[in-house]
Formats: structure tokens, C-alpha cells, sequence
């Protein structure tokens, strides 16, 4: 048995396929014992192309394909999408439509914190919480599919305005089903602030000061739970919010205690905010006559995923296709954070700050330029440049 | 109690109540013990064939020897560790019957029960793969912080009745149960127990994620499936040992059963109310908490001998 | 601080029956707004297309039987579709449903996901002319 020579540098790899990511996504850390040391990321496994898909079909079409960037916070998109367009297309979605919209965009907050609190309590090896928090996620699930029809995709946005209506049975089901999950969410709650084995796995762990916070460029939740208040809602609001509303919730933390805080207490902020839409629903249609083609132009469109600002740009030449649809996800700006965090901490709570800023990677991985450590310049390949790599590099596999 | 011989002594061995008997009861109560976590989390659970099922399908699974790994190892421990638990089987009174007994066997057994834990080190050890050397640091680190406490749990009855022998001990405190004389024992030994299955919260040592499957990593077919019976029939000889020293005994079969399956119930509940500690604080609870409660009870068991003499 | 705060949940789990439904034994009613197979009614069609243009999937096709008649006939592509409802809005005649009650749409062969709508005459007239060799080159091999 050859021992061949010891590392200086005892790395442990998680990802592409490892049991605490559900995504592909490759961390190295290097650890001392159990002491983390030093942290990488390599992103991009799950490159879709979207983008560039986007820019073959036409602007109804994409709707759906950038719908499908994120399943859990698969309306948003197509809210920031729809947002985008209309400006271009100097159209503004009725009232009503608007009212809708930011109804379905906190319900479907309510299911992303509720899943995030399952898959880090999981992370945690607490899988209690993580049974009993999805449980009652399902009803959130249950109202979106009676008042969508679907699960998941919600498909709720058209352009110009929104497909259904919220009938008088819906809001009955909405109130009942929040005012359920209102007691669990308190519940919760103080679980996760006074369950002492748990606590002690949350508490000033994987801090991120306020400092570093704005340096880093936190946004969503996470930066919240540092006291640094970034929240589109609050500061730049869109659709139904410019009319109620939004109190921000704030920690001054940082730990993974405050983010278990922070969205939870999110969770309130949300049933609010649904129980007031629900009272104050104005009137009127539902949507607009949206032309076929949006006039040229460029439009910037940003708003609050469950995860942190999510942020649009559409160009449009007037004709049936986008020119150009770019998007940034929130994971993309939290993502340092975990780097940055994870120095110095213990291996067994690194699956817990990675979960902490509720990673998206296959919403965040678009396209990819890959620099090596110490080259300063980042490659950008052409055409050309990939096809004769790809060559160069099935010929040496033969 | 004499040790059987000639048929009677293969019976024993491998049907009942060693061998064959202990791998069955040990997949019943795995099944009863995942059964009732997912009960109590609100979910239906596995049907009562999953873990027959799980160790059937392992078995007929390819093995992959890992490339820098020591085959003869690779191969023994797995065997090694069954064997090791399944003769600590034969020293404790499994459905009321002992097979074998001399003095101090209690020692023997205490070791044979870690004999599982130490092979898994090893074989994580062996392996050489990244998650497995961090599982396997773990599963050693994890040791020697519960072994302690667990051992002096042990002891304490023991001094109470002035033996070594399992049998001995038993007889003395069949009368009463020890479990409302030494509380403190009682519960050190059960929560030593937790940590010896690496039951949550001190599933630290395969915390599923952080290093995968911890030292198993590498395992995949029969060595895997060994491991797997292996800690079920230390499952066993945990509750029995526990039983027969804290809850007065275990006299015939359906004393047996009962008195292992209330324990195994506590063990569950437990399990679904615990986050997995980082092994820095399990090693700080076992020395801090565990073996100083332990200590204390040894003290007031020195106190109230001095008294009595 | 205590130590055991999920223990009411787990009590009350004692009590009662799990969450989880076992699927095909045991079926929730599906909510009316569900979007399941498309259906497509051929009485008001003008044949205008938008269905199809809106489609992000490709999952239909309006195949014309006869302009003058306003004849048309639908292939529905149920492996493809998204189930996303764009056509059904983009329709100004109400010619498209999505059908809450057909959803377990699952099956063993993929004809089954290429689905036919339209009149049974205007069906016979399209696999006639495909059936003629001049209409389509047959197929060699």
C-alpha cells in the first residue's frame, strides 16, 4: 500500500453531486481538521441557455420559457419579465391585475421561506422541523393550485395584465389557510429561537456583519438579517406595492440565527400583506390589449424574489423577438457571502451557511466565463475557439 | 447456568437466541424504530419488509473494492464487526436466555458492543476516500468521548451487586428496578446508547450533509449490508444490556420484548426531538455532562456503601 | 431555552393519521381551475393560428382541411404542452378549454400524447390526403 505523498491542504469537495445540494454546484474547502480554511466555487453545471433561447421566441413565448428559470420562485420572473415589457410597450396593467400579481408574488413567499426552513433545518439534522414545515407548506401549495391551477408553475401572468380572477371562494380559502399558517409560522418561530440543541447550532454562526454585508453586495433576505436594508419593495416599489405599503423586516445579527428570524418573521409581513390585498382588491379588468410587437427600446425591470432582488433588462428592435432578455438572480449576489463566511468556521456548519442564503444555482447559472486563480484576465471564447476546444478535448479522451 | 453442548450448542449459536434469532429481531426494531420517527413526523414510514428488503438488495449488489484501499480489510472488517456484536449477542440475556456466562463477562461485552464502531473507524480509515477519513476521524473521536461515560453507566450495578457477571447482576437487582436507585445511570447508559447507534442527535460521524455517508462511503454491497446488520444487532444488545441492568431484568421472552421495545420507543421519540450536534459539542457534552453526571453517581453510590457497611 | 420544543407536534402526530396520501388508492379532488389535456372545440375556429404562434412548447398545430369551409383540424402534441394556458387566452374564440378532470395523462407509448381534435369527417378528409401519394412522397424503406 503506497502512501504517496501527504497534502499539505486537506480538501473536502461538495458538489457537483453531494447529498446537501439538491443543484449542481461545486464548493472546495479546504479544512484543518474540522476547521474550514479556506472556501472556492465554481458555478455554471446547470447552464440552460435560456437567455439565448429567449431570443428565439416571441415575447409571449418567453413568458413561460423565463417563467421556468426557478421553479419556486417561477412567478416572479414572469412578474419582473411582464413589468419589463409593459414599460416598453407603454402599457400598464389594470388595478386589479397589479393587485393580483403581488397576491400570488406572497403567497409564493410564503412557500419559498416555508421550504427554506425545511431544507435547512434539514441541513442542521433536524429533520423534524424540516417534515412538520413542509407539511404545512402544502397548504400554501393547495391555495395556489385552486387559485392558478397549477403547483408550481403558476402561470399567472400574461402580458398585459393577469389570467384569472380571485372569486370570493378563493379568498375564503386564502384567509383560512393563512390564518393557519400564521399560528404554525409563530410556532416555528420560537422553535427555531428556543430549541436549545438547535440554537446552539445558529447562534453566531456564520456571521456576516454589516460591513461586510454592503461590501459584499448581500442582497434579499440574508442582507436583512445584517441589518442592511435592501428590499425592492420598500425601496423602488412596483405593481400593487407602490399603493400598500411594505414594512421591512430587520435583524442586526448576521448569523444563521437572524436569517432563521428574519424570514420567518417575513412570513408575517406576507400574511399582512395578503389579508390587506385580499380586503382591498380594487375593481375593474383584469388585463389590457398588449401589442404584438413592444416599440424599441430598452427597459430595466426590478423586483423582490423570495430570495433578493431580481433584476431585468429587455431589449427590444421592435421586432416579434426580444433582442436581448438578461437576467440576474439573487443567489449570484449572495454567493461571495458563503465564501467569505465559511473561513474559519466548522466543517459541520458550512451545509447550513450555503443553505443559509437559500442557493438557487440552476436560476443563477447563465452564462459563464471562467478565470484561473492569479490570471487576471478573464477568457471569453469565441465560436471558433470552443469548437476546436471541444475537439482538442474529445480527441485526447479517444 | 451451564454452556450447552454438541446441538444444543449449535441451535444456540445460530438460531436461538443467538445467530438467526438476533439478525431478525434486530431488523424488526430497526423497522419499528424508522417506523415510529416518521410516525411521529406525520408521515406513513417503510411497510414491515423494507429493512429485509434493503439488506436482500445490498447483498446482491456488486462490491467495488476503492483503488488505494486494502482488500483483506476492506473485506474483514465488515465481518469482523457482525461477529464482534453477534458474540456480545450470545453474553446477554437475548429473549431471557444467556448462552454463555463466566465471570466478567460484562467487560468482554461492553467491548465486543465497540468492537462495530471501531471497525467502522477503520474501515472509513481504509478506504481512503475524503469523506470517509473525516467519518472516520469522527466515529473515533465519537468514541472515546461516550465510551467513558457509558462504562461507568455500566459499572454502576455492577459494583451494586458485587460482580462482573451479567447473569449475577442481574439476579441481584431482579427485585427492584435500578432505573429508580440510579436515574442518573440510567440515563447516561441510554443516552450512551444514542451514541454508540449514532443515533441523532449524534449522527455527527454520518451526517448525511456534510461527508455523505461518513466511513461507509466507500461500501457498497455486502460490506455495507454487514454494517448495516451489525448495528442493528447492536441495537439489540444495547437495549438488553440497558434493560437488564436498569429495568430489573429480563426473565423470559415477553419480558424481553416489552422492556427492550419501551426503550426503543424512548430512543425514537428522542431521535425526532434532537438536531445533530458538530462533534466539538458532543465531545463537550460527553466529558462536561456525561461523565461528570456519572462520576456523581458513582459518588453517591461509594456514599450510600460506606453507609450501609 | 428548553429542549424539546417539537414535542407538542410529535404528541399530537400520536393521535393522528399521516399527512402523507398514498397516491393512486387515494385521490384528492382536483381543484376546478386545474389545467389539464387541452380540449379544442372546431365550431367557432377561423383558423386564425395564434394558438399555435403563442405556443412556447409547439404543442399544437392547426392543420387546414378546407380554407373556403373554414375547416380545420387540431394536432395536440400532450408530451409537449406546458400546460401554461397561453392559448386558451390567446383564443378570441373561446374555442379551448383545459380540462380539470383529464390529468393522469401518463402511458406507455407515445401515440397516445399525439392527440386529434376536430370533426370526424375532417379527420377521414386529412388521412385521405395523406394517404395519397401525390400529397405526401411516400416513404421509401
Amino acid at each position: 500500500m503506497t502512501t504517496g505523498s501527504v497534502p499539505k491542504r486537506f480538501s473536502i469537495p461538495i458538489g457537483p453531486q453531494h447529498p446537501a445540494l439538491k443543484e449542481p454546484g461545486h464548493f472546495d474547502f479546504s479544512v484543518d481538521g474540522e476547521v474550514v480554511t479556506g472556501a472556492t466555487v465554481r458555478l455554471g453545471y446547470a447552464h440552460r441557455g435560456i437567455e439565448k433561447a429567449a431570443e428565439n421566441q416571441n415575447w409571449v413565448q418567453n413568458l413561460y420559457l423565463l417563467e421556468r428559470i426557478c421553479g419556486i420562485c417561477s412567478h416572479i420572473h414572469a412578474t419582473a419579465y411582464c413589468l419589463g415589457v409593459e414599460k416598453l410597450a407603454d402599457v400598464e396593467a389594470p388595478p386589479r391585475a397589479q393587485a393580483i400579481r403581488v397576491l400570488i408574488a406572497e403567497l409564493e413567499r410564503v412557500h419559498s421561506h416555508l421550504l427554506w426552513l425545511g431544507v435547512t433545518a434539514h441541513e442542521a439534522g433536524f429533520d423534524t422541523l424540516f417534515m412538520y414545515s413542509w407539511r404545512d407548506r402544502e397548504t400554501v401549495m393547495d391555495i395556489l393550485e385552486s387559485l392558478t391551477g397549477n403547483r408550481v408553475n403558476y402561470s399567472a401572468n400574461m402580458l398585459g395584465g393577469v389570467k384569472f380572477d380571485v372569486t370570493d371562494d378563493n379568498r375564503k380559502a386564502i384567509e383560512r389557510g393563512v390564518n393557519f399558517l400564521e399560528t404554525r409560522t409563530r410556532h416555528y418561530l420560537n422553535v427555531v429561537t428556543t430549541d436549545q440543541v438547535f440554537v446552539q447550532r445558529t447562534r453566531g454562526v456564520g456571521v456576516i456583519t454589516r460591513e461586510q454585508a454592503e461590501q459584499l453586495g448581500v442582497i434579499g433576505p440574508t442582507a436583512r438579517a445584517s441589518g442592511v436594508l435592501r428590499d425592492v419593495r420598500v425601496e423602488a416599489p412596483y405593481a400593487a406595492y407602490r399603493d400598500i405599503p411594505v414594512q421591512p423586516v430587520i435583524e442586526t445579527a448576521g448569523d444563521l440565527e437572524a436569517r432563521f428570524v428574519v424570514r420567518l418573521k417575513e412570513l408575517f409581513e406576507s400574511y399582512r400583506l395578503i389579508r390587506v390585498i385580499l380586503e382591498q382588491m380594487p375593481p375593474g379588468d383584469l388585463n389590457v390589449r398588449m401589442p404584438r410587437r413592444p416599440k424599441a427600446g430598452e427597459a430595466i425591470s426590478r423586483v423582490e424574489a423570495p430570495r433578493g432582488e431580481l433584476f431585468y433588462f429587455i431589449k427590444s428592435n421592435g421586432a416579434d423577438n426580444p433582442e436581448r432578455v438578461k437576467v440576474r438572480t439573487p443567489t449570484l449576489c449572495n454567493m461571495a457571502s458563503v465564501l467569505v463566511t465559511a473561513v474559519g468556521q466548522q466543517l459541520a456548519d458550512v451545509p447550513m451557511i450555503l443553505a443559509g442564503i437559500d442557493p438557487c444555482f440552476s436560476c443563477n447559472d447563465r452564462a459563464v466565463t471562467i478565470s484561473k486563480a492569479g490570471d487576471a484576465t478573464s477568457a471569453v471564447w469565441s465560436w471558433q475557439q470552443l469548437r476546436q476546444y471541444s475537439q482538442a478535448y474529445y480527441r485526447r479522451r479517444l | 447456568m451451564n454452556a450447552p453442548t454438541g446441538l444444543g450448542a449449535l441451535v444456540s449459536l445460530l438460531i436461538f437466541p443467538g445467530g438467526l434469532f438476533v439478525l431478525a429481531n434486530g431488523l424488526v426494531f430497526e423497522w419499528i424504530d424508522r417506523k415510529l420517527i416518521a410516525r411521529l413526523q406525520n408521515r406513513i414510514g417503510p411497510r414491515w419488509y423494507q429493512p429485509l428488503a434493503d439488506i436482500i438488495k445490498l447483498l446482491a449488489k456488486e462490491e467495488v473494492v476503492p483503488e488505494r484501499a486494502d482488500p483483506r480489510l476492506f473485506f474483514a472488517l465488515p465481518i469482523v464487526a457482525l461477529a464482534g456484536v453477534l458474540t456480545a449477542a450470545l453474553y446477554l440475556p437475548i429473549a431471557g436466555r444467556f448462552v454463555f456466562s463466566f465471570p466478567g463477562d460484562l467487560i468482554v461485552t461492553v467491548y465486543m458492543l465497540s468492537l462495530l464502531t471501531l471497525c467502522t473507524g477503520l474501515a472509513g480509515a481504509n478506504t481512503r476516500n475524503r469523506f470517509a477519513l473525516v467519518g472516520a476521524t469522527r466515529t473515533l473521536t465519537q468514541l472515546f468521548s461516550y465510551e467513558v461515560p457509558f462504562f461507568l453507566a455500566m459499572l454502576g450495578p455492577a459494583a451494586v451487586a458485587g460482580s462482573w457477571q451479567i447473569a449475577d447482576i442481574m439476579a441481584h437487582n431482579s427485585q427492584q428496578w435500578l432505573l429508580f436507585i440510579q436515574p442518573i445511570g440510567f440515563v447516561v447508559a441510554l443516552i450512551g446508547l444514542m451514541g454508540k447507534l449514532e443515533m441523532r442527535p449524534f449522527d455527527a460521524p454520518e451526517a448525511e450533509t456534510e461527508i455523505v455517508a461518513g466511513a461507509l462511503t466507500e461500501y457498497s454491497g455486502r460490506g455495507l449490508a454487514l454494517f448495516y446488520l451489525g448495528r442493528n444487532v447492536e441495537l439489540i444488545g444495547g437495549l438488553t444490556l440497558v434493560a437488564t441492568f436498569y429495568l430489573g431484568g429480563i426473565h423470559n421472552v415477553l419480558d424481553y420484548f416489552l422492556k427492550t421495545g419501551a426503550l426503543l420507543i424512548v430512543l425514537a421519540s428522542l431521535q425526532t426531538l434532537m438536531t445533530r450536534l458538530r462533534i466539538d459539542q458532543t465531545v463537550g457534552l460527553w466529558w462536561r455532562v456525561g461523565a461528570l453526571l456519572a462520576l456523581a453517581q458513582w459518588l453517591v453510590l461509594i456514599v450510600i456503601g460506606e453507609v450501609a457497611l | 431555552m428548553k429542549i424539546g420544543s417539537m414535542l407538542v407536534d410529535i404528541l399530537r402526530s400520536l393521535v393522528h393519521p399521516p399527512a402523507t396520501q398514498i397516491y393512486p388508492s387515494e385521490r384528492r379532488p382536483a381543484p376546478d381551475r386545474l389545467r389539464g389535456k387541452l380540449h379544442w372545440n372546431p365550431a367557432q375556429c377561423v383558423g386564425c393560428g395564434l394558438c399555435s404562434k403563442d405556443c412556447p412548447a409547439d404543442a399544437i398545430e392547426i392543420i387546414t382541411v378546407d380554407k373556403q369551409n373554414k375547416r380545420f383540424v387540431m394536432r395536440y402534441h400532450a408530451d409537449r404542452c406546458t400546460y401554461c394556458a397561453q392559448c386558451v387566452k390567446s383564443c378570441r374564440f373561446n374555442c379551448l378549454q383545459m380540462s380539470p378532470e383529464d390529468w393522469e395523462l401518463a402511458a406507455t407509448n407515445k401515440q397516445a400524447f399525439t392527440v386529434y381534435y376536430g370533426d370526424e369527417h375532417d379527420l377521414q378528409r386529412l388521412v385521405e390526403r395523406n394517404t395519397q401519394p401525390d400529397a405526401e412522397p411516400a416513404k421509401t424503406g
